[in-house]
């Protein structure tokens, strides 16, 4: 003889015991015995295909049937097979994770403010030097000036503004200035300063869209790459936002 | 149906929220029910047992912590009738996760925590058909309550927030 230990939101369905006696010789033997008794509680532990519900743990005694014998779990005089209900959920769909849109900002205005500069002073190492800091960013995973918004925050001149997003394309998008940047700075050394300053136009331009327009192009290219199944880009946009645009702050 | 809580026992599993974000932070609601009316008798909050990357956003509870929670609620004569936890940068409404792993007849008490500060709460239960979550009204009263001294392993946890 066995108990079965059922959980508050099912001893409606078997008359408000809190346990059943059974006498099966396993799990599943048990299952089934409880509800041929108990026909009402099927529902609620069996699936339409007679797969266990997903919010359903079996413990015997106090091990999880999953790293026993599963369902053919041996049941032997004096044992409980606990029924427990998985306490479970989540906000997020799985990939999206809350993303600091001000520390993206505030990586996209250095950025512009650095280029303008090299630009006004006709300085193309300091376009290289953006380039270069975009880059090790991105291999570190991080945003490049990241340092930059740290110290506005510690001023209280920033606060964190998050969005359910992917970051993954943000950073994509940061490599893709870098090499931009890089192509830049190699147009200067092979002695072509207008590709160079082309290019490096180029980034201040798409920066200005991401800041002041709300679009990513390097994520939007992120995303398409994604559409095509590219390995390395599996993630998919937020819902309801259009591939690059900045999502939307949740709605009530 | 009605949830019937303290302002006591909300403004804890606020307060409880907040200390976790921005990781979700969970618990039980123990309490009793009388025909239509469902009362919050005592709160559990209970450790995420979610890797620490993973707490953002999604949180479980340990089956052995709910066993124990039930003989609890058994011991003061009590029952389980419901799961509070946070959504950080979220509304407090049911996600699809959510809906995947709602048990049916317990009540979801969601509290939405905007950039550390709890923003609202709503409750919620898995309707007949199991395919939708349906909102159940949310009666808070002044009064007393008091938390159940259980011990909270997540507290610590510390996770970054994301920075880009």
């Amino acid at each position: 003889m066995s108990q079965v230990r059922v959980p508050t939101p099912l001893r409606g369905y078997v008359a408000g015991q809190t346990e059943v006696e059974v006498t099966s010789a396993n799990v599943a033997g048990a299952l089934q015995e409880l509800v041929k008794r108990y026909p009402a509680l099927r529902p609620h532990l069996f699936g339409e295909a007679g797969e266990l519900r997903p919010y359903i743990n079996l413990f015997v005694n106090d091990q999880d049937v999953r790293s026993l014998h599963g369902e053919q779990t041996p049941l032997t005089d004096g044992d409980r097979l606990m029924i427990l209900p998985s306490i479970a959920g989540g906000a997020m769909p799985p990939g999206l994770r809350g993303v600091d849109h001000n520390a993206l900002r505030a990586n996209q205005g250095s950025i512009i403010a650095l280029l303008l500069i090299a630009f006004v002073l006709d300085a193309p190492g300091l376009a290289a030097g953006v380039g270069a800091v975009m880059l090790l960013g991105t291999l570190a995973g991080k945003i490049g000036f990241l340092p930059v918004y740290r110290s506005l925050r510690r001023l209280r001149l920033a606060a964190p503004d998050i969005l359910q997003d992917n970051p993954e394309p943000h950073r994509f998008a940061q490599g893709l200035g870098a090499v931009v940047l890089l192509g830049g700075a190699a147009a200067f050394v092979a002695g072509a300063p207008a590709l160079g300053w082309g290019l490096v136009w180029l980034v201040i331009g798409l920066a200005s869209l991401n800041l002041f327009g709300g679009f990513c192009a390097g994520c939007a290219v992120y995303y398409w790459f994604n559409r095509l199944g590219l390995p390395g880009f599996s993630q998919a946009p937020p819902p309801g936002a259009f591939p690059g645009r900045r999502p939307q702050p949740p709605v009530e | 149906m009605t949830l019937h809580i303290s302002e006591v026992h909300l403004r804890a599993i606020e307060a409880y929220a907040e200390a976790h974000y921005p990781e979700e932070g969970a618990g039980l609601i123990l309490g009793d029910e009388v025909g239509e009316r469902r009362e919050a008798r005592e709160i559990l909050p209970l450790p995420n047992r979610r890797e620490a990357g993973e707490r953002g956003r999604r949180y479980e509870i340990d089956p052995l912590e709910t066993l124990a929670a039930e003989d609890q609620a058994d011991a003061l004569g009590l029952k389980i009738i419901g799961v509070f936890h946070s959504h950080p940068d979220h509304p407090a409404a049911p996600s699809q996760t959510d809906l995947h792993f709602a048990v049916p007849w317990y009540s979801y008490l969601i509290t939405s925590v905007r950039s550390g500060r709890a923003h609202e709460s709503r409750a919620w239960r898995l309707d007949e058909s199991e395919a939708g979550m349906q909102e159940e009204e949310l009666e808070v009263r002044p009064g007393s309550g008091r938390l159940t001294g259980a011990p909270d392993r997540s507290v610590a946890s510390g996770a970054q927030q994301e920075e880009g």
